[in-house]
């Protein structure tokens, strides 16, 4: 068969690709992640005004419906413009190098889900500047609150996000459709399903649920939209019509989307323990197949939002139940990960100590959530800062870490230059004292009484959110080091090699960066299990020889 | 990098992998879509059995005779879509193009129906959360009948360019696919709308 | 909880000796947060919350087991298996162990069960989980009947949440207040109604929380069991004004209850407590420029306002 040869230069794609309508996932990953990173910082700002206020006890740096709109808005950005679009800029660098495939499924409406992203993301801030200012009942959007209007005006901040949140929903749904089907179809030859990497597992996994729960955000928020400004009754209950429902189409969705961000977490995780244990991923099969058993259970768990809705005690004690059931899939992964690094040789590089942050983050949140899940415990903590406390340490101490691991990780192969350590342990160091800083105190607040989406508080809870505004004030500054990491490594950082991590894996078998089309129609055949450290035998044929042929294209380009 | 142009039977390898994509891909998407039509049928079915007075005040039930002949006409014209594509297949292009017109017409038909038995109800879309659910979801499955007659008509468009169904008939099956979608919701709609007027 | 080492070599006396030590150690802090978590609590002001207190800690105790055992591995592993400065070389291909699956899949299994099924008792004996009653409220709360006497057993409180206040009423006594008082140790059943949007009806003390959804009225039972001020917040976003719709509840002695009660019953009605009203009123001098609001509802007519501005016990 004919090998892929490499050719010493090639003409530098102009950097105007990236603000293009390009079709080349490499390209539309990068496009997205720094995008999401952009409205990162957007929602970070507005993070710093939540608390500034909540420093002290009285309402007393911005209004009160100032506060209600930037509270919102602060979840509904780093939701649906950091998070989401993040995770889907890492699918599209990731799955198709990963499997050996040329680009996605449908690379065309791969480049419209992405153009999507900044053209909801300007509809969504401009609903700072109607009359009304934006929405103001949280990123929820809770009936009948949420639809008061008080000006009564067609267009308000509410309808905006609610058109923004629809649009997001159609940018999901396409990509969706792609990562699904180019992971279904697209793998390279030898590439069986139980020889595909987990971030890949994690990634069908997460869009599958993505598929599912969706439609059922987009449903209830039509009829949201259609009461706010049809007349519609589906939510009020003077035309009998019933606020609990919204929350149940709410929830069907949303309790998914944690795990759609969690999943690909967890992914990168499973992929970067391997290369930074020299050890393979332990109980691979098993990691693999818990990310289903995931989205099975993830699917019946919606109404643990709801427990003091006012919904039937036989739902609270079913939900319960299967809520608690979570824990098993989740937990055979943690303990595969720790059996990946049991006798391993670690080396505390910055994605890996991101990723060991992350894992440390996650155990805890886990714990917290087992509590969450109980009722009677839920009962009490519901609504207060405790789950506030719960879902940051997931989505910030776990979740985000997990994408700094894999920025870190992969940015050498995708961006073709090295990032700097120093500075990224730098930023390991700040995020993870400045978010265990910020989020702990959480937790006692909430135990105490303090409910959430609050403006003001009494005077005892005072201690605590001083303390958590520090460690917020940290976590605004930890994002300085990444940025100048970021942008000068980009710029004058290091050459890269294929593979400057000795990693197992499709993606470190092309040159860093890769050509448009990946491995183009030279696609190697995978011959054995993924993360084979230890065990001395080639992922493909003929590894020896496309290594070669990569280290004598980069000595020609160093030569140059 | 690759170094060597593809041959052309490689070509055409691709471009047969790629159908399998594109229908991979529009098979995933209906699955998706078919979530928003149960997440509206759920909502109809709690609030309905919820509610202490359902129907609208003047309201007694929903005439169901007319909307059954449209039924009719719909699922027939799934057995149309489904003749047009056995007429394609064996290359009668004629015989597609006649039974896809077909197909059409009992479409349009039933859009038609529809709006006739909209303009003869006595009650709006705000009217309580009976008007509300029964005009959001005929409205919405009506889009969706709409849309398929509008990929029928583009199907249609393309079948005269010429050497264009040589090769694959993606587009003829994906929208066949999507009429077919659209047929079964209605079945479940007319179940649940006019079929269960009783609480 | 700490996974046992799949293979290698045999451990030394040493080492299984030094392992049990750490194990028993964990335990001891476990138990210890145990304790430690019912000071993150407030006061225990009713029957549940002991109940909740108990399962709180229950699994502050496990989760300190759990989350010390994984954290003990991590922090083992990142200080004893660590790659030398120079040695790039692959470590010991384990690829797997099923055995160990099965236990780290069974167990955690067996335990959230365990905790479910806690759980789930507690839940019973709680009893303040009732059957919720729907009554549709086509017109406001006047209109409906204000809940004539005869349908509410004598000890019933109505509580009606508003945009942002909480009104009281003890329809046997036909008295109203905008400061919940309640007789300890005695049953009470309140009947939650809102007006307008969500509430969450929440006292920290009592471990209870109830949303109150308009177009319902739910009720909800507790039994309260010291004698303080206690801390009454809206629980569920319900608009501008959200933080500040808080009062106070006074549990008290029966002749103490008795006599409010009758004091009450000769007040004439005044306006109740309402800080969103006082706010909305000064917003026009504020410097600070806001975005609209739904104004707020007028404070509700009440015999007796009390107060949310004394000093509370949690």
């Amino acid at each position: 068969m004919t090998l892929a040869t490499f050719p010493a230069s090639e003409p530098k794609p102009s950097w105007t690709r990236y603000f293009s309508f390009n079709t080349d996932a490499k390209v539309i990953g990068i496009q997205y992640i720094v995008l999401a990173f952009f409205f990162f910082l957007i929602g970070g700002l507005l993070a710093m005004i939540i608390r500034g206020e909540l420093i002290t006890p009285e309402a007393d740096l911005v209004d009160r419906t100032v506060y209600n709109g930037i509270y919102t808005m602060h979840g509904t950005v780093m939701l649906f413009l950091f998070i989401f679009p993040v995770l889907n800029g890492l699918n599209n660098l990731l799955i198709p190098t990963m499997i050996g495939a040329p680009d996605m499924a449908f690379p065309r409406l791969n480049a419209v889900a992405f153009w999507l992203v900044p053209i909801f993301g300007v509809l969504l801030m401009s609903s700072f500047f109607v009359p009304g200012g934006p929405a103001y009942s949280g990123w929820w959007s809770y009936p009948p609150v949420s639809i008061q209007n008080p000006l009564g005006h067609l267009i308000s901040g509410q309808g905006l996000w609610l058109t923004a949140v629809a649009l997001s929903g159609v940018s999901s749904i396409m990509g969706a459709v792609n990562f699904v089907t180019t992971i279904i179809r697209m793998r390279a030859p030898g590439m069986g399903w139980f020889r595909m990497p987990v971030f890949c597992w994690t990634a069908l996994a997460a869009q599958s649920l993505q598929l599912i729960g969706l439609p059922s955000l987009t449903g209830g928020a039509i009829m949201l939209l259609m009461d706010l400004v049809a007349g519609t009754t589906f939510y009020d209950p003077a035309g009998g019509g019933d606020p609990v429902l919204y929350q149940h189409f709410f929830w069907f969705y949303s309790h998914p989307a944690v795990y759609v961000i969690i999943l690909p977490v967890f992914g990168v995780f499973s992929e970067l323990f391997p290369v930074y244990a020299r050890k393979p991923l332990f109980g691979y099969v098993y990691v693999a197949l818990a990310s289903f058993i995931i989205v099975g259970l993830g699917l019946i768990v919606w109404v643990h939002h709801m427990f003091p809705s006012g919904v039937a005690e036989w739902m609270r004690n079913l939900f319960m139940f299967t809520t608690m059931l979570i824990a098993v899939p989740t937990g055979v992964k943690v303990f595969a990960w720790l059996g990946t690094l049991w006798r391993g040789k670690l080396r505390l590089t910055t994605p890996m100590l991101f990723c060991l942050g992350g894992l440390f983050n996650f155990v805890f949140a886990g714990i917290t959530g087992i509590m969450l899940a109980t009722v009677p415990i839920d009962l009490h903590v519901s609504n207060t800062y405790f789950v506030v406390g719960h879902f940051h340490y997931v989505i910030y101490g776990a979740a985000v870490m997990g994408i700094f691991a894999a920025i870190y990780h992969w940015f050498p192969k995708f961006i073709g230059r090295m990032p700097y350590e120093g500075l990224g342990k730098l930023h390991f160091l700040l995020t993870f004292v400045g978010a265990n800083l910020n989020f702990l105190p959480m937790h006692p607040l909430g135990l105490m009484g303090m409910p959430r989406r609050v403006s003001s508080y009494d005077p005892e809870f005072a201690f605590w959110n001083v303390l958590a505004s520090l460690g917020a004030f940290l976590l605004g500054v930890s994002i300085i080091p990444f940025l100048l990491n970021m942008v000068s490594a980009w710029v004058r950082g290091p050459k890269a090699t294929h593979n400057p991590w000795n990693a197992i894996g499709l993606e470190w078998l092309l040159p860093s960066p890769p050509a448009e089309d990946n491995f183009g129609e030279h696609v190697p055949v995978v011959i054995s299990r993924p993360y084979g450290y230890g065990l001395g035998q080639p992922l493909v044929e003929h590894q020896a020889e496309i290594e070669q042929a990569l280290t004598l294209a980069e000595q020609q380009e160093t030569a140059r | 990098m690759t170094s060597a142009y593809p041959a052309p039977d490689a070509e055409s390898q691709h471009a047969e992998a790629h159908e399998k994509h594109n229908l991979t891909g529009f098979i995933i998407f209906l699955c998706s879509e078919s979530v928003i039509f149960l997440a509206f049928f759920s909502g109809y079915a709690l609030l309905k059995t919820s509610a202490l007075d359902w129907l609208p005040p003047g309201v007694e039930g929903l005439e169901w005779r007319m909307p059954l002949i449209n039924s009719v006409v719909l699922v027939s014209s799934s057995g149309t879509i489904y003749l047009a594509e056995r007429a394609m297949a064996r290359g009668s292009l004629w015989g597609f193009r006649a039974f896809w017109l077909l197909t059409m017409a009992l479409g349009g038909y039933f859009l038609y129906g529809q709006a006739v038995e909209w303009s003869s109800l006595q009650f709006g879309f705000t009217s309580g959360t009976f008007g509300g659910t029964f005009y959001l979801l005929t409205g919405f499955h009506g889009l969706h009948v709409a849309t398929g007659v509008g990929l029928m008509t583009l199907m249609l468009i393309k079948s005269f360019i010429p050497g264009n169904y040589s090769g694959g008939e993606q587009g003829v099956q994906a929208t066949s696919l999507f009429w077919h979608f659209v047929d079964v919701i209605w079945i479940i709609l007319f179940v649940l709308i006019y079929v269960w007027q009783r609480s | 909880m700490t996974p046992s080492p799949a293979q290698g070599p045999r451990f030394s006396p040493l080492s299984v000796v030094a392992l049990l030590g750490w194990v028993a150690l964990l335990i001891a802090l476990s138990l210890w947060m145990g304790q430690q978590a019912y000071h993150w609590l407030p006061v225990q002001a009713s029957t549940a919350a002991p109940l909740v207190d108990g399962l709180f800690s229950f699994e502050t105790a496990v989760g300190t087991f759990v989350f010390g055992g994984v954290i003990s591995v991590m922090v083992w592993v990142m200080v004893m298996h660590r790659a030398e400065k120079y040695d790039a070389s692959d470590a010991e291909p384990i690829e797997g162990n099923t055995r160990l699956e099965i236990i780290w899949t069974a167990i955690p299994f067996v335990l959230v069960m365990a905790i479910a099924v806690y759980a789930m008792r507690v839940n019973t004996t709680l009893g303040m989980l009732g059957p919720m009653e729907h009554i549709h409220l086509r017109s406001s709360v006047e209109e409906a009947g204000g809940y004539a006497g005869d349908r509410l057993p004598a000890e019933q409180v109505e509580v009606i949440a508003r945009q942002w206040s909480w009104e009281f009423r003890y329809p046997g006594a036909d008295v109203s207040t905008t400061e919940l008082h309640l007789q300890v140790d005695e049953p009470v059943t309140f009947r939650l109604v809102s007006e307008d949007v969500l509430h969450g009806f929440f006292i920290p003390a009592f471990r209870l929380k109830q949303d109150i959804v308009p177009g319902r009225a739910i009720d909800l039972n507790v039994t309260p069991t010291r004698e303080g001020r206690y801390r009454l917040r809206d629980s569920q976003f319900s608009g501008t004004w959200f933080a500040a719709n808080q009062v106070d509840v006074v549990v008290e002695s029966a002749e103490a209850h008795q006599a409010w009660l009758a004091a009450a019953a000769r007040q004439p009605l005044q306006s109740g407590i309402s800080d969103a009203s006082r706010e909305y009123a000064q917003r026009g001098q504020s410097s600070k420029a806001g975005w609209a609001t739904v104004p707020p509802a007028p404070p509700p007519q009440v015999n007796v306002p009390g107060s949310n501005t004394l000093p509370h016990d949690g």
